[in-house]
């Protein structure tokens, strides 16, 4: 049976964090430890995320099963079990392990023990079900919940009708062969929209089955009852001894879900992306593609003025014709709801009680999110020293900090993120590999500037998924990031810490592995 | 039939600026003017140019609207019930309105280009055409309903503009209704913009290649400043403002807004751009914008970056005004200066109403003419600065009341230096004029062609024949005989080193060796493009009067680099690649160069050769004792080179919106000329 919180004599000594490389994506398995004696002293496992961005089942089963035996070890029962197993968000890097390989999680006899879970945290926004209907923010959240399923539906009847019309095979070749080309851009725009649409749900053959398919798994096979819908500003601290959780997302505000970036200065981007907005016209315009609606909600003016023939000139001119350009404003949409859906996850600061420091879990909070952690959530109390804002001081304190939305511009605040985290001690770990990522994301991922900002600032001790094929710098001071990173190892740490972060560090085919003292 | 003679105008009503204004008790009897458009008859079998759509000589309106696969009925301006009001009432909910509106103002914009450019304009041709070649437009194509979006563009490749509607998502939502449709086919500025971008590309077919981080900016800016100033063309407004101002246009006004209802409707404090000041978010209130050399070094994003050019010009526009309004305040009050508190008198507005119109007109005509003073690829600020100072120069022999200071003061304080300039002043500005001598003899003959060219399309009215015309000036007629220009020149200047340090263009024997590919006609010469052959005739002020020929000569380099560095002196092999094949080398790319030449016709010389060249002419030298080009002093220019690569591959990536990152090729290969990049 699980390991219930014990009073125990011994503290927390350290934490071990393990990241499986299965590609661009979360999966997580944190340990805490009360001594060096890997099978005694293990007190707490917990489990952050299971996704990547693609993949098929065999590939991710050795990881599964590796995984399952890892957190087997330290049980003298030998069942593979999380004590606390935390979902952030609902997109496909971050569930779709639980999606591919649900066998091998899910207790298809009753009480069997294939995969055990004592607990489950998730964001408030994911709860279907929430216990005081009437209650404002409640209801809030359902409205929206609604139009944004919606929107998800409109998201992919627009892929499966781009799809159609520019993703042919013959498409594919004349693309590949000019790459340049008019068709190129429509097949890889055309892709792109795809790919965002598969983060966001699942569809078989075409045909829109719900919400991801990973996440179902987790709420109606995995749980049983046990989970739990945090709200920002909740302080846990009965979980196990020795350390306390800080809820600081997902915000709630619509609006600060709904932000993405910030001004100058706040995030680490340079585009402008402030104004996007919603536009119900588009995809009311688009689910009446799929499904018909009313002519007074899909037409812009009375039916006096309609007829349904094109006129003769624009069926004559072909080379003229708009048919598809409209379906381009997808793009937008595709954009905003892969912001929103950011921002809703759940995002932990976890401290050691003892010493204060402090790991910091995002999930891939965007700006909006940042935000809300300082303007928005209303703590019962200050930091350590009893004047600084708190959120401020856990990011003062932190010592761990999981690269939001695998190292993009947008994924970390600057000015009340990054620029907050001073602790000497900082390691950062980010879930990117190039070689398992989407297309369209190679532009944005990783952003230059933060990569510089994060290596200046743990000395080195950012550890990626697989940095292979990333470069930094420009022109002639152009060099791998791999290069890079061990530069700044060995310029920036003195020599004390480049032997604790040599002993912290464990490097395997499967796993990237840092060891965090309490 | 009748002995009435033809009307002038067709009138038509429309917006003054968007639907917004008709919604501010303070804005609401200025919210609507009338249009007067130029009379088209109405068509029929044999004469007449003005259909049902409405389809006319210039444009056609093709209402249908894909995202609900439906046609909206078209509008017919000739129907007398719709001609004895002045066209149909200003109305949101009525498509047929917004066929008439997009129609009025894009014409409105076409009638200002022409006048100021002296010329009939021509929309970019279709290339390649039905069949491989290029294929007159005659018309370019309206859809008023093409999109659900908040944005609107045009097309290059389909010679459209496409207008989107969508449900708007206000910050202030006591001016805009939430969730309530706005269509941007009723916003002036955004047709106004938009059919500049149109024009422009006629004109000027490259600059929609983004080799710097200038040009596209050029492109939104100039839209922006033909749409800002055919505000002052509003009498009505125009004095509501000064009235509301004091005179002082400098202060909050519309005319120095674009784009109100939109800009509010996705959520911004007021207009989406101000030439003159800008919305603090804290408080609410308007504040002039004071200008930021560094602004013009770090901002990239194409339409913010217009926005600083935008600024520039209409701060020598005001400056201008104010100058010339100077006496009438002196006079209004009794010498100081300073007016008495209390409402201007009627008189009074409407003669500073007088003097901003003029200024205004003046100060877009100064930016219009400038096109055709301008390098035909690769346009900077700097240059167009350059081009502002130089055609005014030509036109204008007394600058009297200091124009051409307003603008190189203006540009300065922004941090806009063109490139190679000691000293900003009018003389240094100016374009070299009389490239040497030693060339003219070489070009008497061209000029002669070229006049003979000025003879046969002078009166004739037909664009389409306009076109003909000149493309058989351009590229030959064996039927009738003609040795085009290109080929002409390539017979008079072939293996001339005058001419290439000249245009900084390849025409000697060696054109392999600077990755130039050959010519489609023969595979022995080097490619090179003769482009937009144009007269240009105008009457200044003072009664000067300026007769130009006008061409752009371009041509194609395949440069390839290591590590962002170009070896001019490495084996051709290795830094070059010919331009018309794909190469699999990923540092490589095609560079363009061109070159302007403009031709007096009165004193048969070249007058200027504005150059964007391939190779660094700065370094071609002269034989001793001889004036003939040392050939072998020929190269690359690196530096050229370099920049563009380094703004394409670098700096560019960090100007782009995440949509363009996401979507890939969507600056390039979607639609450049987006009202908003934002998406």
């Amino acid at each position: 049976m699980a390991k219930q919180p014990k009073p125990s004599s011994k503290k927390i000594t350290h934490a071990d964090v393990r990241m499986y490389r299965m590609g661009t994506g979360d999966c997580f398995i944190v340990k805490f430890f009360t001594g060096e004696n890997k099978k005694k002293d293990n007190i707490f496992t917990m489990m952050i995320d299971c996704g990547t961005w693609q993949g098929a089942k065999e590939q991710l089963t050795k990881f599964i099963a590796h995984l399952k035996e890892y957190v087997a070890e330290d049980r003298e029962d030998n069942v593979p079990t999380i004590d606390l197993l935390v979902v952030t968000h609902e997109h496909k890097d971050h569930v779709y392990g639980f999606d591919a390989c649900s066998d091998l999680f899910v207790n298809t006899v009753k009480n069997s023990k294939n995969f055990v879970v004592n607990k489950i945290w998730m964001g408030w926004t994911e709860n279907d079900n929430p216990a005081q209907p009437g209650d404002v923010l409640t209801e809030k959240v359902k409205q929206w919940k609604d139009e944004y399923g919606q929107r998800k539906k409109a998201l992919n009847a627009t892929a499966q009708a781009l799809k159609e019309r520019f993703g042919s095979d013959e498409q594919k070749i004349e693309a590949d062969s000019k790459p340049n080309g008019l068709v190129a851009f429509q097949y890889n725009y055309a892709d792109a929209v795809n790919q965002f649409a598969d983060l966001h749900f699942s569809a078989r053959a075409g045909v829109y089955t719900g919400d991801l398919e990973g996440m179902r798994v987790v709420k109606k096979e995995i749980a049983n009852n046990n989970i739990t819908y945090l709200h920002p500003g909740q302080i846990i601290d009965n979980v196990v001894e020795g350390l306390r959780f800080y809820v600081l997302g997902p915000p709630t505000t619509i609006e600060a879900i709904k932000k993405e970036s910030g001004k100058d200065g706040e995030t680490f981007s340079h585009s402008h992306n402030n104004s996007l907005t919603d536009n119900d016209a588009f995809a009311t315009a688009m689910l009446n593609l799929v499904e018909p609606q009313s002519s007074g909600s899909v037409l812009p003016f009375d039916d006096t003025y309609i007829k349904d023939e094109k006129p003769e000139a624009y069926t004559r001119d072909n080379w003229r014709s708009i048919d598809h350009e409209w379906l381009n404003s997808a793009g937008s949409l595709a954009l905003r709801m892969n912001s929103a859906t950011n921002n809703l996850s759940l995002a932990l600061a976890i401290e050691f009680i003892d010493s204060g420091r402090v790991m910091l879990f995002p999930g891939d909070a965007e700006f909006g999110s940042w935000e809300s952690w300082h303007k928005d959530i209303k703590w019962p109390i200050k930091g350590k020293d009893g004047i600084k804002p708190l959120t401020e001081d856990l990011l003062n304190r932190t010592v761990f900090y999981k690269v939001a939305h695998h190292l993009s511009h947008n994924g970390t605040a600057k000015r009340q993120g990054v620029e907050m985290m001073t602790h000497p001690d900082l390691t950062a770990m980010a879930t990117l590999d190039y070689d398992i990522i989407s297309d369209g994301w190679k532009n944005t991922m990783p952003n230059r500037d933060l990569i510089t900002d994060l290596l200046r600032r743990t000395k080195g001790r950012l550890v990626i998924m697989n940095e292979n094929e990333l470069m930094v710098g420009q022109d002639s001071g152009k060099k791998s990031l791999h290069e890079k990173i061990l530069e700044s190892r060995e310029q920036l740490m003195n020599s004390a810490e480049k032997a604790d972060f040599n002993d912290a560090l464990t490097t395997e085919d499967l796993f990237l592995q840092v060891k965090v003292k309490a | 039939m009748t002995s009435t003679p033809r009307p002038p105008f067709r009138k038509l009503r429309g917006y003054a600026f968007d639907p917004a204004l008709a919604l501010q008790m303070e804005t609401a009897p200025i919210s609507t003017i009338v249009y007067k458009v130029p009379w088209e008859d109405r068509k029929t079998a044999d004469s007449g140019t003005l259909d049902v759509g409405p389809v006319g000589e210039y444009v056609e309106v093709i209402d249908y609207d894909p995202t609900v696969q439906k046609s909206y009925l078209p509008v017919d301006l000739n129907n007398e019930y719709i001609l004895a009001q002045d066209g149909l009432d200003p109305s949101e909910g009525n498509p047929q309105f917004h066929q008439q509106m997009v129609y009025a103002v894009v014409m409105t914009t076409i009638t200002n280009f022409e006048r100021a450019l002296g010329r009939r304009i021509l929309w970019a041709t279709r290339r390649p055409g039905a069949n491989g070649f290029e294929d007159y437009v005659a018309r370019l194509r309206i859809y008023p309903h093409a999109l659900r979006e908040a944005n609107a563009y045009y097309s290059p490749r389909k010679k459209a503009l496409l207008f989107g509607y969508f449900s708007s998502a206000p910050a202030n939502e006591s001016i805009q209704m939430p969730a309530s449709l706005v269509f941007t086919c009723l916003s002036h500025d955004i047709i106004a913009h938009e059919t500049t971008h149109a024009i422009l590309d006629g004109m000027q077919r490259n600059y929609n290649e983004p080799t710097n981080p200038d040009v596209l900016a050029f492109h939104e800016a100039f839209s922006d400043i033909v749409a800002l100033f055919q505000h002052f063309t509003f009498p009505d407004v125009l004095k509501n403002q000064i009235q509301k101002t004091r005179g002082n246009l400098a202060d909050q006004n519309i005319l120095g807004q674009l784009a109100q209802q939109f800009g509010s409707a996705i959520g911004n404090y007021g207009s989406l751009r101000d030439a003159i000041g800008e919305v603090d978010e804290k408080t609410g209130q308007w504040r002039p914008k004071t200008p930021l050399p560094e602004e013009y070094r770090t901002i990239l994003e194409p339409h913010a970056r217009g926005s600083i050019l935008v600024a520039a010009v209409f701060e020598a526009f005001i400056n201008i005004y104010k100058s010339r309004i100077a006496d009438l305040l002196r006079i209004a009050s009794n010498g100081t200066g300073i007016l008495t508190a209390g409402e201007l008198p009627v008189d009074l507005v409407n003669r500073l109403a007088d003097e901003a119109a003029k200024s205004a007109d003046q100060v877009l005509q100064m930016c219009i003419r400038a096109l055709d003073y301008c390098p035909p690829v690769d346009i900077t600020f700097g240059d167009y600065l350059r081009a502002i100072i130089t055609a005014d120069v030509d036109l204008v022999a007394d600058d009297s009341r200091n124009y051409r200071l307003a603008f190189i003061d203006a540009f300065r304080r922004r941090g806009i230096y063109p490139k190679g300039i000691k000293t900003l002043s009018v003389e240094s500005l100016q374009f070299e004029a009389h490239p040497r001598e030693s060339q003219n003899p070489l070009f008497g003959i061209l000029t002669d062609f070229l006049r003979k060219y000025r003879n046969d399309v002078m009166y004739v009215k037909d664009r389409k024949e306009t076109y003909t015309i000149t493309q058989k000036y351009m590229g030959g007629d064996e039927d009738n005989d003609i040795e085009g220009l290109h080929d002409r020149i390539f017979g008079k200047f072939d293996n001339d080193g005058e001419f290439e340090k000249l245009t900084g263009l390849v025409f000697s024997g060696d054109w392999k060796d600077f990755g130039i590919n050959a010519s489609r006609s023969n595979p022995n010469d080097p490619a090179f493009e003769v482009q937009n052959l144009r007269l240009v005739s105008r009457i200044g002020p003072q009664g000067k009067q300026v007769n130009q020929i006008v061409f752009s000569l371009l041509q194609r380099s395949g440069v390839k680099l290591k590590q962002g560095i170009f070896d001019v002196d490495a084996p051709v092999k290795e830094k070059h690649f010919d331009p018309s094949r794909r190469t699999k080398v990923r540092e490589a790319f095609v560079l363009r160069g061109g070159c302007t030449l403009i031709f007096d016709l009165d004193t048969l010389a070249l007058r200027y050769a504005i150059a964007k060249p391939l190779l660094d002419t700065a370094r071609m030298a002269y034989l001793p004792q001889s004036r003939q080009i040392d050939l072998k002093t020929r190269k690359m220019d690196k530096a050229r080179i370099e920049q563009q690569y380094q703004y394409q591959h670098g700096i560019g990536i960090m100007g782009m919106t995440d949509y363009s990152l996401y979507f890939k090729n969507a600056l390039t290969h979607g639609e450049p000329f987006a009202f908003l990049h934002n998406h």
